[in-house]
């Protein structure tokens, strides 16, 4: 399958996530609106940045002077699962340059590592998550424009329900991950526990990340000595 | 921030492509990703409402039957914001 062909089979696979990568869109030029940023300035960070947590986490410390350096440490924070899927991929996008990888990988969103894992093996992986990445990028930036010009037509209400749209997203792509992988589930279930102990303790939200990732990542370590 | 994210997920990558020759590794860094967004959404299911956990177990289980992200989105976003609606008029949440 060539470059352009594997590119249109991401944008083709992303079509279900392009409707909540819509929706937060939507929110993030309704957040950025009421927070006074400057229209052009918005569009610019949903493009450059593409990433729906850090600009929310950003968004939160948006004040005037800007406090570059919080800002920095919470998009940081926030975008430290990207590590995890950046290296989850060593495997997947051989067959290119360095260059050409490292470019491409500003594109790397969260459903297109999941999904990457179920495609066939003619599939350039770097071409899909590259179609896959432009298309909700497409969905991104038109969504965060409608938010920031028509945002105001929707009552507070409705916004405040939609919340908890973030964690059903990353709900579907676990179900996805867990079907499509040949693993056993205790490390992802390790994992929550220790995060759900954690916040429950009232860690810092970075404490509690990084414990459950590491005592999941503890586990697989041990499954894969014990089968040897 | 733009070189915040950037670095993140470049980062990332060219940690793992330092690990991939230890083949024992490969299982390990494949589990990952899904040990992130267990640590993530565990707590955000601790706090949610009644109406935000039927939603996730709706979702949860019409992706595990049909895999269609879209639909389990759709049903998902339409029960938060009935079950937002109801619970503003029942005073239940």
């Amino acid at each position: 399958m060539t470059f352009q062909q594997s590119m249109v089979v991401g944008a083709r696979a992303s079509f279900g996530f392009l409707i909540s990568t819509f929706l937060f869109g939507l929110l993030f030029g309704l957040a950025a609106a009421s927070v006074g940023i400057d229209q052009v300035m918005a569009l610019f960070m949903s493009t450059a940045v593409f990433s729906a947590s850090a600009q929310f986490a950003a968004l939160e410390f948006w004040q005037s002077p800007l406090p570059i350096g919080a800002i920095a440490l919470s998009v940081a924070l926030v975008s430290a699962r990207n590590i995890l899927l950046g290296m989850s991929l060593a495997h997947q996008l051989d067959g290119h340059g360095i260059v050409r990888r490292m470019m491409h990988l500003a594109l790397l969103t969260d459903p297109a590592a999941v999904t990457m894992r179920r495609l066939d093996a003619d599939v350039d992986r770097l071409a899909y998550m590259t179609g896959y990445g432009l298309a909700l990028l497409a969905s991104w930036f038109c969504s965060s424009w409608i938010g920031l010009t028509f945002g105001h037509f929707l009552s507070d209400a409705r916004i405040e329900s939609l919340d908890f749209a973030g964690p059903l997203v990353m709900a579907t792509m676990m179900v996805l991950f867990v079907k499509g992988s040949n693993s056993s589930a205790l490390p992802w279930i390790v994992s929550g526990v220790i995060s759900l102990i954690a916040f429950e303790i009232k860690l810092p939200p970075y404490v509690v990340l990084l414990s459950a990732v590491l005592s999941g990542v503890g586990v697989g370590l041990f499954q894969v000595s014990r089968s040897d | 921030m733009a070189v915040i994210v950037y670095l993140t997920r470049a980062g990332g990558y060219l940690l793992g492509l330092q690990f991939r020759h230890i083949s024992r590794l490969r299982p390990v860094l494949e589990i990952l990703p899904g040990c992130a967004f267990m640590a993530i959404l565990v707590p955000a299911v601790r706090v949610g409402s009644l109406f935000e956990a039927v939603a996730l177990i709706c979702v949860v289980a019409i992706m595990w039957k049909t895999n269609n992200v879209a639909i389990a989105t759709l049903i998902g976003l339409t029960i938060l914001v009935f079950g937002s609606e109801l619970s503003s008029l029942t005073g239940y949440t």
